[in-house]
């Protein structure tokens, strides 16, 4: 038997079998281009269908849109503050007026603002703290490796799982019409959510951590509670700081709008100027919004840096 | 004394602890040999009840540690020190405070949770790193030691928690020679002077000739031979080791290095 | 040296390890540093939970005993308006579906105007990229009111809601995607002499595309969950739903609104997990 057929002529005379390999090759060939292709076409079916309808559903047609387009920017041209070159650092006059063009006309609510924002970053801290106090208690046992016994895994993981389900404006909104209009209802809000949420994330880290240490404390005779704490947390402590300064940022931004239904903060301010103003108020607090939550990521940023940095040396 | 009755264990089909009968008089100093994955690491497992047995009783004085749970569990493995081949030490706490979690089990649990010892706690634990010539590395954290001072702080802490018997899960197999040496000698050095009932799984023959009173060996999960080193001829060792046998008189060879892979059996296993 | 029992370790010998190791005992600093972070924190979080007004929780019962009832007991079905439910349903799917669409659309040009090696015109990316940081900078929400502002109360301004704050966040990671490209396969398409489209639909376009899909099916994913909530400011949607029952204080039908977003949120994030390993498996061979 020859090793490698010759080009030309030895095509025939070394039997059939290449001959069947490459008819087999281009059939396969052919089938996966149809299945590929009716794939393709049963996308493409789906999506326009599903684009159809959901233009039909939202009523997202060409003239609503023309009809609404031009008036965003008219709507944002009448937020823009009327600034005046002259007049912008006037200050207030002896009857404690300030001039229309000034930048103190502009923010004349400034120090309620600044209040509502130290508010928001307060709640944001609270909340912070409780979830990630919530997260920390039931991350043991929602974690594979460490639980205690299959139905503590079974109630800590659906208990994390609907804490992190449910979105924190729709807990406000029952808060609120339980407790009242306040920023308690916002912070027991958003401490649940991210109880759910940092709760899921250190459940992961303890799946990862190593079993050596927890062997070692379990045969010493440590209770459950004794593995957990000298075993377990030593080892994530660090990823868990780091996730719950993440999720300080995040809270800033959710306190900073869930005072839209009544929970407090900056966001009861932003629901009024949007709703019941069209003026030049809408950006001034807008613009201290962003800059707030700015300033709190830079910040967290640094620490969470310096806090690694301290961990590895 | 230490007494196991029939103690079994299987995992699936496998039976990885069979029927072993052994009586362990205090203050004796046992070494268990045996090929990879004969049952050794098993046996001292169920004794430290890290793992459950089967079958079968482990008696200790007049109580049956096989049916132990919650409380009483955590007293007998206080009871009970046990020394991994990986130190399972806790790497980012220092070194004073993984000898300290050897006194967790007598402490009230307020003060585990705070973690709060007392100067009496904190000076037996430097008296049990200063017998192991630990004592300066005390504020390190752990991770931070070579392998041999992390094995040293894991025998500290056994110390710590004054117990009746040292188990010692292949305390050598990830160490270099010298290591090695310091570490059996500690071992030897309790057992002689406490008096504490020492259990070790060697891999080594030669080491457990010359610092066991007494030479367990093991195959296939049964005990196969129990006596005195001298009695343990060479043909018996070969028995017992089978295709590992070579490595396993050669200590130099074995207890630097990490066992890597299992040779195949030379002979049809019994 | 033999162990002594710790019961035998006297004051003399506490004191005589004390004197050669004095570091392995605590001072009263040590104390103080340990204890501070736990001390603070909880006499903060208790201090801003009073400041926060903390006793309204626990005069809340009565009507926290109401809602309780409201989830139980479920008054005049019959009448509950279940078309206008399930078709605020439909109409959150349909948002977050046209809102990423759009958001994907704009993100492909806006991605390659913010990309270094796309344009080379300092100012005009620099530009772009702080117009971006400014649509990422308002919450979703936020801009959910601002258009039920400008266009009416209704679906439209859920749709550019979510637009608009894709377009933000889908540009910029558009944009790093096509930084983190292959520079050879571009070069190659450009030395046949391309012009700068076609430079981008065959050199860019083929490497960065599988990324923009994953991308943007996991931001459809998000959308729909946060479509569920746009409504409670007017933009359309199950909130919408859920926020007219509130207010009509019809609280049995919110426990049922709410119970449909939950199983929609959680039918979503199955349907997504799946949708992504089937694009990802197919992607794999």
């Amino acid at each position: 038997m020859t090793d490698i057929p010759m080009r030309g002529g030895s095509a025939g005379a070394s039997g059939d079998a290449p001959f069947d390999a490459v008819s087999t090759f281009e059939r396969h060939r052919a089938e996966l281009k149809a299945s590929k292709r009716v794939w393709n076409m049963l996308t493409l079916g789906a999506f326009t269908i599903a684009l159809g309808l959901s233009i039909w559903i939202s009523n997202f047609y060409p003239e609503r849109l023309a009809e609404g387009v031009p008036r965003i920017f008219e709507y944002f041209a009448t937020i823009l503050p009327d600034l005046q070159w002259d007049q912008l650092f006037e200050g207030r006059d002896a009857q404690g007026n300030a001039v229309p063009g000034s930048i103190t006309f502009w923010y004349t609510d400034f120090w309620t603002y600044v209040e509502l924002l130290l508010e928001t970053i307060l709640m944001a801290i609270t909340a912070t703290l409780l979830g990630a106090a919530v997260a920390f208690v039931l991350s043991f046992p929602a974690a594979a490796n460490l639980a205690p016994n299959g139905w503590a895994y079974w109630f800590s993981r659906r208990f994390l799982e609907f804490c992190r389900g449910v979105p924190e404006i729709l807990l406000a909104l029952v808060f609120v019409f339980a407790i009242g209009i306040g920023p308690l209802a916002g912070v027991l809000a958003i401490a649940i959510h991210t109880g759910g949420a940092l709760g899921k994330l250190f459940a992961e880290v303890n799946e990862n951590a190593s079993d050596r240490p927890v062997e070692g404390i379990t045969a010493v005779g440590g209770s459950w509670t004794e593995r957990m704490l000298y075993g377990v947390v030593p080892q994530v402590m660090p990823n868990f700081f780091s996730y719950a300064m993440l999720r300080f940022e995040i809270n800033v931004r959710a306190s900073s709008i869930i005072g839209f239904v009544g929970a407090g903060g900056i966001g009861a301010e932003l629901n009024r100027v949007i709703s019941f103003y069209s003026d030049d108020r809408v950006l001034a607090v807008l613009i201290l919004v962003i800059l707030m939550v700015t300033i709190i990521d830079l910040i967290s940023e640094d620490i969470r840096h310096r806090f690694i940095g301290k961990e590895n040396f | 004394m230490l007494k196991l009755d029939k103690l079994t264990r299987r995992f699936g089909d496998n039976l990885a602890v069979s029927d072993a009968n052994l009586t362990i008089p205090d203050g004796q100093m046992v070494g268990i040999i045996g090929r990879s994955g004969a049952g050794k690491s098993t046996l001292l497992r169920l004794l430290n009840r890290l793992i459950d047995p089967s079958d079968g009783q482990i008696l200790f004085g007049d109580n049956d540690i096989a049916r132990l749970k919650g409380k009483e569990l955590r007293a007998w493995r206080s009871d009970c020190a046990m020394i991994f081949q990986q130190f399972n030490l806790v790497g980012r706490l220092d070194v004073v405070t993984n000898v300290l979690t050897g006194r967790l089990h007598d402490m009230p649990a307020w003060r585990t949770v705070a973690q709060v010892f007392t100067p009496r706690e904190r000076a037996f634990a430097i008296q049990a790193l200063d017998r192991l010539g630990m004592a300066h590395t005390a504020l390190q954290r752990a991770e931070t030691l070579s392998g041999g001072q992390q094995q040293r702080v894991a025998i500290a802490r056994a110390l710590a928690q004054e117990p009746k018997i040292l188990l010692a899960d292949e305390p050598i197999a990830s160490l270099d020679p010298m290591n090695a040496k310091v570490v059996m000698d500690a071992l030897r050095d309790i057992n002689r002077q406490d008096g504490i009932t020492v259990i070790c799984n060697l891999h080594t023959l030669d080491t457990a000739r010359s610092y066991c009173d007494r030479i367990v060996g093991m195959q296939d999960g049964r005990i196969v031979f129990d006596g005195t080193p001298d009695l343990l001829t060479n043909a018996m060792a070969r028995e017992i080791y089978g295709a590992e046998a070579e490595e396993a008189f050669n200590e130099a060879a074995t207890s630097t290095a990490i066992p890597t892979s299992e040779p195949v059996p030379a002979r049809v296993p019994a | 040296m033999r162990m002594a029992s710790i019961d035998t370790v006297d004051a003399g010998q506490i004191a005589a390890v004390r004197a050669t190791h004095p570091r392995a005992f605590r001072t009263g600093l040590d104390e103080v540093r340990k204890w501070a972070p736990w001390v603070i924190a909880i006499a903060y979080v208790i201090g801003s939970l009073i400041y926060f007004d903390v006793h309204l929780l626990f005069q809340a019962s009565e009507r926290a005993l109401r809602l309780l009832r409201a989830m139980v007991v479920w008054e005049d079905m019959a009448n509950w308006q279940y078309a206008n439910i399930y078709k605020g349903i439909a109409q959150t799917l349909a948002m977050a579906f046209l809102g990423t669409l759009l958001g994907t659309i704009g993100s492909l040009f806006v991605g390659f105007l913010a990309a270094k090696n796309v344009m080379p015109i300092r100012i005009v990316r620099q530009m772009v990229r702080r117009f971006l940081d400014v649509l990422r900078g308002i919450d979703q929400l936020v801009w959910g009111l601002v258009f039920v502002r400008a266009v009416g109360l209704g679906p439209l301004a859920g749709v550019l809601a979510i637009f608009i704050s894709d377009l933000g966040t889908l540009s910029k990671l558009y944009s790093e995607a096509i930084e983190n490209i292959d520079r050879k396969q571009v070069e190659g398409v450009r030395a046949t002499g391309a012009g700068p489209f076609a430079v981008i639909r065959y050199g860019y376009l083929p490497q960065v595309l599988p990324v923009f899909i994953s991308q943007s099916l996991y931001f459809w994913e998000s959308n729909t969950r946060s479509a569920t909530i746009l409504g409670i400011v007017g933009a359309g949607g199950i909130g919408m739903i859920l926020i007219e029952r509130f207010r009509a204080q019809l609280y049995d039908q919110v426990f049922f609104v709410v119970l449909n977003v939950l199983v929609l949120i959680f039918a979503i994030d199955w349907l997504s997990k799946r949708i992504r390993l089937w694009a990802i498996g197919e992607k794999s061979h």
